[in-house]
């Protein structure tokens, strides 16, 4: 799921490139990532036959960066828990806890949907030639909701924001966690 | 002076709104061909659901006013909880969905459906994939 305001033009070299057999899907006002609680991507939900959340959230990218080497490999650990859960299901020993679940699906506030009514607000007037008033409910937006990352590293991709600034903003001791913690069990 | 008015993804211009404040008040006429809901004498409805009003929130919503009767859309919007962002300077106001639809995507644990386009604009609905493991991934390109 593209959660990308950018829609088809940006996502689909990537989504050419990955040679996807699974469903590639577009989400351009970000509204199904609000649906889900999403507030970084990239982020990975496990839905069961039932329709069940079993996993929720997961900070997960396909590769891994060596910190030291800079090479990068394939994520062994996460994809083997994957494919744990495909062969075992519901007895999978990767599925989340019930205070893990609640934990990553936070439910949504008044703030949370005012937010997300402010960053949609945003992107409908960019999309019409309005850079400057979309700043404004851009910043309104990430003054409602300070932990959605998805938000802020939108609404920086459209308005070409330095990386001084981007840097900035991640780095700041007083922001909210930039992702969750993956917790794996062994 | 015309509104642009955006009601659950939906944009539309409402040529004939009166806006004070944040109220933005649409001709009776005018309200389902710009928000798809609908005054009727069991309440405010959009196909199926309807919101029933007591008299005193009929009252400050409606009112007839130069031959036409008007409605306070923003004033309905708060009151089923749909989030409302402005921007007075494009005259522009975002209505989200109402509140018993976003608290209850929060509230189960089944995940809430969606249907979302292709790259070709196929429509694809999580729904179809019931019986089925789904790994859904949410990403971006920047």
């Amino acid at each position: 799921m593209a959660a990308d305001a950018g829609g088809r033009d940006v996502v689909d070299p990537w989504i050419q490139e990955a040679k996807a057999s699974h469903w590639t899907l577009l989400d351009p006002d970000l509204a199904i990532a609000t649906l889900y609680s999403v507030r970084n991507v990239p982020s990975a939900f496990w839905i069961d036959e039932t329709g069940g959340i079993v996993r929720a959230n997961d900070p997960i990218y396909a590769l891994r960066r060596n910190p030291t080497t800079g090479a990068t490999s394939r994520n062994e650990k996460y994809l083997n828990a994957v494919r744990d859960w495909v062969a075992n299901g519901s007895s999978s020993k990767f599925l989340a806890d019930e205070s893990a679940l609640e934990k990553r699906r936070r439910p949504a506030s008044v703030s949370d949907m005012d937010a997300a009514a402010s960053f949609e607000l945003g992107v409908y007037l960019l999309r019409h030639g309005e850079p400057t008033h979309a700043q404004r409910h851009f910043d309104r937006a990430r003054q409602l909701a300070p932990d959605n990352w998805t938000f802020r590293r939108q609404a920086w991709s459209l308005s070409g924001a330095t990386r001084a600034t981007i840097a900035k903003e991640i780095r700041d001791p007083a922001a909210p966690a930039f992702y969750p913690e993956l917790d794996l069990s062994d | 002076m015309p509104v642009t008015l955006i009601v659950e993804g939906n944009a539309s211009t409402a040529s004939r709104a009166q806006v004070h404040g944040e109220d933005v008040w649409l001709p009776l006429d005018d309200l389902v061909s710009t928000t798809a809901w609908e005054l009727k004498a069991e309440g405010v409805c959009r196909g199926e659901t309807c919101v029933p009003l007591s008299s005193s929130q009929r009252a400050a919503m409606v009112r007839d006013e130069k031959a036409s009767t008007w409605f306070n859309f923003t004033n309905f919007a708060r009151l089923i909880e749909k989030p409302v962002a402005i921007d007075h300077e494009t005259r522009t106001w975002y209505f989200g969905a109402p509140g018993w639809e976003w608290k209850s995507w929060s509230a189960t644990k089944t995940a809430p459906d969606f249907t979302a386009p292709d790259l070709a604009g196929r429509p694809h609905a999580l729904q179809q994939l019931r019986g089925r493991k789904v790994f859904l991934l949410f990403w971006a390109s920047w």
